[in-house]
């Protein structure tokens, strides 16, 4: 191995003071009892994994263990597998659901295809437009003579006598 | 050999393997029990001259070994187990230090008059060491990450430049021009302080 060359150069020789204090705290003693002290610190977590570790019989790097675990694993994904095929019906004729046509309320909206509608109330009812004989036709009533009004008879004697007198023909 | 018969094979043989396995864990503990042995106070060491604070210093190393102990089953696919750890401490000690940056900065000068052998010398003069000390470590600082990291690596005086560059991962010839930048960069700023005083 090679080791570092010191070279006695102008900045190695300034630079002494900084490489003798480091040299110094490099070669600073380790406190008394340091080895036994990380020596229980390990044996502390060594333990401490113990705890939690696997029973020697069953750790899992034993083959027997990875062959148990993995006979486990394919049975369970050839049992899961078999059991979706005998649950599917081979050939089963597509259920289908047969809508009822829906057709539109007379006067209102159509559903326009919805699958569900909600209830509404009944809507307005518009009255039946009046039908138009051929005897109420326009052109004839402008033809039509106007109906000559029917004196009513009076009844019981309490028309007015202005009106008695119209009726008579007296001038007003 | 069928599935079955290997099943059979294997609920068998499992008392052995059983055995097997705990003396190989046995063996595993027993080799990272002399790891620690062997390499918890260069470890320390370097975490130490990062972290500039004994207890932080303290528990990256027993952080190092308990990642190790995480990995203890590739260990006998480690190549070089001392690099290797310097390492993972080294990688654990940058972390913390990025994450420490919000904290305020240590006093290096206290703790320094705290941990420097102070074999034959009055308060006063340790004091003034620690002062100076921290003056260059304050220097170091202000180095560029990259340059910073291998000047202070190469004051492990057990480490090569071929182990500097593994524990980096950068090559030897970087880790040369780097260490001649770091030292010509500290030149100048030791000079500058000196010329500010």
């Amino acid at each position: 191995m090679t080791s570092i060359p010191h070279e006695p150069s102008a900045s190695a020789s300034a630079s002494s003071p900084a490489e003798e204090t480091l040299r110094l705290i490099a070669k600073l003693p380790a406190p008394t009892g340091l080895e036994e002290r990380v020596q229980t610190a390990i044996d502390a977590v060594s333990r401490r994994g113990r705890v939690l570790a696997w029973p020697r019989t069953l750790r899992p790097e034993s083959s027997w263990m990875r062959s148990a675990a993995a006979a486990a694993i394919v049975f369970v994904v050839a049992g899961g597998g078999w059991g979706v095929y005998t649950h599917v019906e081979q050939n089963q004729p597509a259920k289908v659901i047969v809508m009822p046509a829906r057709m539109p309320a007379i006067g209102g909206f159509g559903g326009a295809g919805a699958i569900r509608t909600p209830q509404t109330l009944p809507g307005p009812k518009a009255p039946q437009a009046v039908k138009v004989n051929s005897e109420t036709s326009p052109a004839r009533l402008k033809t039509a003579k106007k109906p000559v009004a029917i004196a009513k008879p009076a009844s019981g004697g309490t028309s007015r006598p202005d009106n008695a007198a119209a009726e008579a023909g007296a001038p007003k | 050999m069928s599935t079955s018969q290997a099943i059979v094979a294997g609920w068998m043989e499992s008392p052995t393997s059983a055995v097997n396995d705990e003396a190989r864990r046995r063996a595993e503990d027993d080799a990272l029990a002399a790891m620690v042995d062997q390499y918890a106070s260069a470890l320390y060491r370097v975490a130490y001259s990062v972290l500039r604070n004994q207890a932080d210093a303290e528990d990256a190393v027993q952080e190092a070994f308990v990642r190790v102990l995480r990995h203890r089953d590739s260990l006998g696919e480690v190549r070089d187990q001392r690099v290797w750890l310097i390492r993972i401490v080294w990688n654990i000690v940058l972390d913390r230090k990025r994450r420490a940056k919000t904290r305020p900065e240590t006093d290096d000068v206290a703790e320094l008059a705290r941990v420097l052998p102070s074999t034959g010398l009055s308060a006063e003069e340790l004091a003034t060491a620690a002062q100076h000390h921290a003056h260059v470590l304050g220097c170091v600082d202000q180095l560029p990450a990259k340059e910073r990291q291998v000047l202070m690596l190469s004051a492990f005086e057990e480490l090569s430049s071929v182990e500097i560059a593994s524990v980096l991962g950068i090559s030897e010839s970087s880790v040369r021009s780097r260490l001649f930048r770091a030292r010509n960069l500290m030149a100048d700023l030791l000079d500058h302080e000196r010329s500010l005083r």
